[in-house]
């Protein structure tokens, strides 16, 4: 279990992140929504123990962030940054394969295999990096973090990514959504940050929505999908419109009420 | 497409012996031509010989040159081209940035200003001794350690370095130390002033058998140090949070590669004095021609530092037979330019 207890971060007096606490499975799918600026990074950030936080505790399957060696902390849990750059001419493979630090030599190959196949990179895999598009390079990244975890492994595991859809189109989304589904039946929990409510809704676990740095509220889909909540938390309209899927309703920007009007009586 | 990963460390294998055959061509050339010009098949006699092997079809005065004038510079040469490269890649590659170099960053003047300060007001002047072959490299390593911690210091901020303050950092600590190297000339009598002209474009002539056992101990050891990181230095290059993701202690990995870095130019400097742009240059030159790839870069930037500085030093000793231009004027004129196309080509870049 990866646990989160009263986590506290502030930048010059400024509470960015204010007593947060959550828990994430393995096997689970948790996203973190929240509007512009609600903290959601820098909870990221604690979570992965890339900064550590001024009061709270994080633990990876009841081992505390502090006493994780980071040798053994990537052993537990990748992470997916928002933006990464690179700035030597590496290939796509090569920057895939960079995932591999820790694992034997003697997997390497097949883990790569697999990967980029289930990533669909192949036929990009020999261009250099820099020369990829936006959402190639999401993908690449991706398939670099995947290849940290994809070794089965006895104990559970942990994937963190920080908006790994913001640069992909449709079908890449789903895609990428549906690879994060499977690696879930790997004992893997997976922690992500989202901006669109429908892809969340279709796929997590549970959802936690973050506004003004504190958890406005954190549980199942069908608890989240609640209209007054979420108009409250993004501060736009919201309506929520019954649709076939697991949620229950697909999300939808509301209508302001004149022109909702309007709309009824034409 | 797919080059499996056992082919890809054949492959640098390959690459490897291919750069130790040019090295071995170059040095071998360069045992030859000069001033004094020995033909290639005397040149082969004397090296069997020395070997052990004995064959005679040589005099005893072209043994001489070669084996205690040539052949320590050759090694010399060998010994600090390919420290420079390796510590040019290394520090490229910690720092994530293409354009650093240990003489913009302030590890070379950082060296030269304690090396001076050690020649000038501890050993006075003396150019032999024990002291002087351990001491003064040590010095000149303290004062290029200083240096680069100074710049990362300021350079960095929260676990990036910007180019831009980086270069700014580097001319700051590059002015200041220029500075104090005036003041400790100031007390320097003229022929002391003379040599360190020389000495600040770099100059090979003071290769002796006696430096090198110091050389390959304070230079070797580092090399080998820095070529254990290569994988640290391949994750590093996504970026140190990345890198720190995927398991790299990374706070530990830059503080050795610093110390090992600066240790390499430390004794360079110290011995045969400020040569530029070698360590920029040939780290490029191996990315260009093979991969990015640091397990490629870090051997293959030793192997083409020694060649390069091998091959600057033969022509700075034929253009001006029977007198010689001092090194750093041949690096500088091949590593300036290239370095002017390198700021376009960046720029290009990120357009």
């Amino acid at each position: 279990m990866l646990a989160a207890k009263n986590l506290h971060y502030c930048i010059q007096k400024r509470p960015i992140v204010d007593e947060v606490s959550l828990e994430v499975n393995p096997g689970e799918i948790l996203s973190i929504l929240g509007p512009n600026g609600a903290g959601k990074s820098t909870l990221f950030k604690i979570l992965s123990g890339e900064i550590p936080c001024k009061r709270g505790f994080v633990s990876y399957n009841h081992t505390g962030l502090g006493e994780l060696k980071v040798h053994d902390l990537a052993k537990i849990r990748a992470v997916l940054p928002q933006h990464s750059q690179v700035n030597f001419p590496f290939s796509a493979k090569e920057v895939i394969s960079l995932g591999l630090h820790q694992v034997k030599v003697s997997k390497h190959e097949q883990i790569l295999q697999e990967v980029m196949e289930i990533t669909r990179v192949m036929q990009f895999s020999d261009k250099l990096y820099q020369h990829l598009s936006g959402g190639e390079k999401q993908r690449v990244q991706l398939a670099r973090v995947l290849c940290q975890i994809w070794e089965r492994q006895p104990y559970p595991r942990y994937l963190l990514l920080d908006e790994p859809t913001s640069s992909l189109d449709l079908a890449q989304q789903h895609a990428v959504l549906k690879i994060l589904k499977q690696l879930t039946q790997r004992n893997i929990g997976v922690v992500i940050i989202l901006h669109e409510l429908n892809l969340a809704a279709q796929y997590s676990d549970r959802i936690a929505l973050l506004k003004d740095g504190t958890l406005q509220k954190w549980g199942n889909v069908k608890e989240i999908m609640d209209e007054e909540l979420l108009e409250r938390v993004f501060e736009h309209p919201v309506q929520l419109i019954p649709y076939p899927c697991a949620a229950g309703c697909i999300v939808a920007s509301g209508l302001q009420n004149q022109a909702y009007q309007n709309l009824n009586q034409a | 497409m797919n080059l499996s990963l056992k082919t890809y460390s054949n492959q640098n294998a390959i690459r490897l012996s291919l750069l130790g055959t040019v090295l071995m061509v170059v040095c071998i050339a360069s045992l030859g031509l000069g001033a004094y010009s020995i033909p290639l098949d005397n040149t082969i006699a004397i090296l069997l010989n020395s070997l052990g092997v004995s064959v005679d079809n040589f005099e005893a005065s072209q043994a001489n040159v070669l084996l205690q004038i040539r052949l320590p510079r050759i090694l010399l040469n060998l010994l600090i081209g390919g420290g420079l490269g390796i510590a040019g890649a290394a520090l490229q590659g910690m720092f994530r940035n293409p354009l650093v170099e240990p003489g913009l960053i302030g590890v070379s003047s950082g060296s030269a200003l304690f090396a001076i300060i050690f020649i000038v007001f501890v050993s006075g002047g003396t150019s032999a001794g024990f002291l002087n072959n351990l001491g003064l490299p040590l010095f000149a390593f303290i004062g290029g350690l200083i240096h680069v911690a100074a710049v990362f210091k300021l350079s960095t901020n929260r676990g990036t370095s910007d180019t831009a303050t980086l270069i700014l950092a580097g001319i700051a600590i590059n002015a200041f130390a220029g500075a104090l190297i005036g003041l400790v000339l100031f007390f320097a009598d003229d022929s002391a002033l003379r040599s360190f002209t020389f000495w600040s474009l770099g100059d090979m002539s003071g290769a002796t058998w006696q430096k090198l056992p110091f050389a390959l101990i304070l230079i070797g050891l580092p090399t080998f140090l820095i070529l254990q990181k290569t994988k640290e230095l391949n994750a590093l290059s996504l970026g140190e949070q990345e890198a720190f993701h995927m398991g790299v202690p990374v706070n530990q990995v830059k503080i050795q590669l610093l110390v090992c870095a600066a240790l390499i130019v430390g004794v360079g400097v110290s011995m045969v004095g400020v040569i530029g742009f070698v360590g920029l240059v040939v780290p490029h030159l191996v990315r260009l021609i093979f991969s990015a790839d640091h397990r490629i870069v870090l051997p293959g930037s030793f192997f083409l530092g020694a060649i390069l500085l091998n091959a600057a030093d033969l022509i700075a000793r034929l253009i001006v037979i029977p007198a010689e231009m001092p090194i750093g004027v041949i690096t500088a004129l091949c590593g300036a330019p290239f370095f002017i196309w390198l700021i376009f080509n960046l720029k290009k870049s990120s357009s």
